[in-house]
């Protein structure tokens, strides 16, 4: 019996067994399947799960918050860290926003935009094989992790040959991209791409008429078209409803609308239809590659658009010219300041509708920015999704949504 | 990082002349030490990269566990936020004696980027740590690197000493 | 004496104002240069009494009249305007410019393709009608509301804090809440497990990220050849630096900086 002292406190608050048979089960912010930071409050009769309340903040940071402090370039490598897996697509969907507040999203020249889409394709292939490895890991295929995390390796070797980091890029920038590809990047990003798709096989190979991982998957996990909609999911939960909506075919941005690929969606609602949606886009993300590195050579090499007011020139002028120099010195100290008004966009990241709200106010602080995460609302659904499940399907599901707590709690 | 008085080297037992028994002891601690998953955020990812296929953790006979009781070394990796506080402390109190604690990446060390209100600025304003690993997300290598220089700390420790007032309790 | 804090917006100003530069508004487009949102300002404008409604940035704008108009128009879109998802939802903070927030919704029609934007000003005190009927997603995103400036959704199934622990006080994303937090922000975490006499002996944050000591005559980085902390350097051998002490350890490969090998190419 703990006898509770200053430092040693009696913190068990939750009873353990209630009237009515119900046994409430904490699974707890610390965890090996959470994900990261859920806490889920369980209400079981038996195996069953009766009520299920999710708790997240756990991870709140303040990004809202530190964005109202900084210029908007400054804020850039925050973004990094909300969907930590895919960093590139939340940089990405930033720096889509502020231009499209600014008005320079056509201005942007076709270099960076080639470069700015492979690098999406990319990060959503690093984000689906990170996916499929926890998910596998939390299910009980504990070499799918390790067969994954070495493609990813190959993958992470390629954006920090890029931008020098594995995991927060902050590859992209408001107006274009820094850094132009490295002489011999595009053969090994092409290495990469001729390998993958026998990985998938044999991935595929491994999990997809395996018994286990079928009576694990299917009829697990099921929520209907209408309450996916109602619920505010997107992205691949969404599409494993039978609901055909991908924001690149629909609002499409950057090159998306001169590309060639499928979207696939599932109608059988349960996670296995979903696992089978990530191993097809897999696919569709590497056809979409081969189509990008052919478009790659016939742009001339011009990364950041070209509009003074709000964007400092590339760095050969600066060095050489001085007004350019004194523009990029007051764009950095000062800050640029945009139009007032307020703009939401939304890209299509591995997870989701990824919205960025901005309100300006004409300062070079943000006045409020409003990171809308897809995680988020993945999460809120569980509340719905849980009922009825047991509890070894808990994790199962948990997994299967592709959440990550950097979106969530932000 | 935390601003209250600390004699280092005298809370890790450093230095002292050590038997054969003691060193005998510490070989055996510091080549198997387990790790209890304490990953938050970004840090985590890096740490499962470390352990997955190519930086292999195994080799260094460390196994992640997910229980504290049977943990040795605790690596915090990520942020730690004024909500998850209390939790992180009760761990750290579950967990069994000898124990030491890795903090990786700038949040967990001084709270990193976040100078919010709701983020614990630096893990040590809660728990005592032995090595701070710098970085943002700090390569997997490196993490093998802290663990190494973890490895060797232990081994000029002596092997029985009572449980040392790691300041706060 | 003290420095001047504006209490009533605590956040980071500024420091050069140019004073003579007017900021460019975005452009807003007339309601019927597009046929689908035309009609749908017109059967909102029956229903509910719109202040000013205009298109920006390809989306379309309705600024409300009145706060309680929300869950009509808001039933009136998802049963017959086919706009299906609530997106996302929020407030911006005015308390300072005008007295009031302003309270947005965003919502998606899937079938029409077009994204369509709710707004209204509320006071400090005054309180939203909940959309939780009309559309789940508002269940957390009023939470998320709730908690972050402490505007109360009425008949919400749960409104409690979310992202902040439940015992925090104050409403972090109001203009009014410094970004590293006030006096209870700043302790919480001291006081929830150790209590406030430990407060001393932890001592503050340090939260000056250009803090210098001037006698701090220890703290260099000597990468690669650290010693323990408050250790005189001068006290360890040259090899210190390597992976495992001199002599190495029995049993385990001895692996130096010598014998490191990195890889070209792989398989």
């Amino acid at each position: 019996m703990q006898t509770p002292n200053r430092l040693k406190p009696f913190y068990e608050n939750l009873a353990f067994e209630r009237d009515d048979n119900t046994m409430i089960v904490n699974f707890g912010p610390q965890h090996p399947s959470a994900h990261g930071q859920l806490r889920l409050i369980l209400e079981l009769d038996g195996e069953q799960v009766v009520k299920a309340t999710p708790d997240v903040g756990y991870l709140h940071r303040g990004m809202e918050k530190m964005a109202e402090n900084m210029i908007y370039n400054e804020f850039l490598p925050t973004t990094d860290r909300m969907d930590y897996i895919a960093a590139t697509s939340n940089n990405y969907g930033y720096a889509l926003a502020v231009e499209r507040l600014l008005g320079i999203e056509d201005k942007v020249p076709r270099r960076a935009k080639v470069i700015r889409t492979m690098l999406l394709e990319l990060n959503r292939i690093i984000s689906h094989l990170f996916w499929l490895a926890t998910h596998a890991l939390d299910v009980g295929a504990m070499s799918i992790f390790l067969y994954c995390f070495r493609e990813r390796e190959f993958a992470m070797d390629l954006m920090e040959e890029y931008c020098g980091a594995r995991l927060t890029h902050s590859a992209v920038r408001i107006g274009g991209v820094p850094l132009d590809l490295a002489p011999g990047w595009i053969e090994k990003l092409r290495a990469f791409i001729t390998k993958l798709p026998n990985d998938i096989a044999d991935y595929e190979g491994l999990l997809d008429q395996n018994r286990i991982w079928k009576m694990r998957l299917e009829h697990v996990g099921v929520i209907s078209a209408e309450k996916a909609i109602d619920w505010g999911c997107s992205g691949p939960t969404l599409r494993g409803s039978g609901v055909a909506w991908d924001i690149r075919k629909e609002e499409p941005y950057e090159l998306y609308d001169e590309l060639e690929f499928k979207v696939p969606v599932s109608d059988t609602n349960d996670s296995y239809g979903r696992y089978k949606l990530y191993m097809q886009e897999m696919r569709e993300s590497i056809k979409i590659i081969e189509q990008l590195i052919p478009m790659y050579s016939k742009t001339e090499p011009k990364l950041m658009a070209d509009v003074p007011e709000y964007i400092s020139a590339p760095k050969e002028s600066l060095m050489t010219d001085n007004f350019a120099l004194m523009q990029h010195f007051v764009l950095v100290t000062q800050g640029m300041r945009p139009p007032v008004g307020e703009v939401y966009v939304a890209t299509e990241s591995p997870k989701g509708e990824l919205g960025f709200y901005i309100n300006s106010q004409g300062e070079p602080y943000p006045h409020r920015i409003k990171l809308r995460a897809p995680s988020f609302w993945h999460t809120s659904v569980l509340q719905e999704m849980l009922v009825g499940t047991y509890i070894a399907d808990v994790v199962t599901i948990i997994g299967n949504l592709n959440i990550v707590f950097g979106e969530i709690d932000r | 990082m935390a601003q209250h008085k600390v004699n280092y080297m005298a809370d890790s037992g450093l230095p002292v002349a050590l038997t054969t028994v003691d060193k005998l002891v510490q070989w055996g601690r510091s080549n198997s030490l387990w790790a209890l998953t304490y990953g938050l955020a970004c840090c985590a990812i890096e740490m499962m990269a470390s352990g997955a296929s190519r930086y292999d953790f195994d080799r260094f006979g460390t196994i992640f566990r997910a229980s504290p009781r049977q943990a040795d070394v605790m690596v915090v990796a990520g942020t730690l936020t004024k909500k998850h506080a209390q939790f992180i402390r009760r761990l750290y109190d579950q967990m069994t004696e000898p124990k030491w604690v890795i903090s990786m990446g700038s949040c967990a060390n001084t709270g990193g980027m976040f100078n919010t209100y709701a983020t614990v600025q630096g893990v040590d304003r809660i728990i005592p740590v032995d090595i701070y690993l710098p970085g943002c997300a700090p390569r997997p290598e490196t993490l093998q690197y802290a663990v190494m220089m973890l490895q060797k700390k232990i081994r000029k420790q002596s092997a029985f000493q009572k449980a040392k007032t790691k300041r706060l309790v | 004496m003290r420095a001047y804090q504006d209490r009533k917006n605590a956040q980071a100003k500024v420091y050069y104002k140019d004073r003579f530069y007017v900021s460019p508004q975005l452009p807003k487009e007339e309601v019927d240069s597009d046929e689908v949102f035309a009609k749908d300002l017109a059967t909102i404008s029956k229903k509910a009494e719109v202040k000013e409604a205009y298109i920006q940035r390809g989306q379309l704008v309705i600024i409300l009249e009145n706060r309680h108009d929300i869950v009509a128009v808001a039933k009136l879109l998802k049963e017959k305007l086919t706009y299906t998802q609530l997106s996302e939802m929020s407030a911006n903070d005015f308390l300072a410019d005008r007295g009031e927030f302003e309270v947005f919704y965003q919502f998606l029609s899937m079938e029409k393709r077009k994204r369509l934007r709710v707004k209204y000003s509320i006071k400090e005190d005054q309180a939203v009608d909940s959309l939780y009927d009309i559309y789940k997603s508002a269940d957390w995103a009023e939470r998320e509301m709730y908690d972050m400036f402490g505007i109360v959704a009425n008949e919400h199934p749960n409104l409690k804090r979310i992202l902040m622990p439940d015992d925090w006080s104050g409403h972090p994303l109001r203009k009014s809440y410094p970004l590293q937090g006030d006096e209870d922000a700043q302790w919480y975490e001291i006081d929830t497990i150790f209590g406030k006499d430990y407060r001393e002996v932890v001592g503050p944050e340090i939260r000056d990220t250009k803090r210098i000591d001037p006698k701090d005559t220890e703290n260099f980085a000597r990468i690669g050849k650290e010693v323990p902390r408050g250790a005189n350097p001068k006290d360890f051998d040259e090899n210190y630096d390597d992976f495992q002490e001199e002599g190495g350890v029995p049993l385990i490969t001895r692996f130096t900086k010598k014998n490191q090998k990195t890889l070209t190419d792989r398989k």
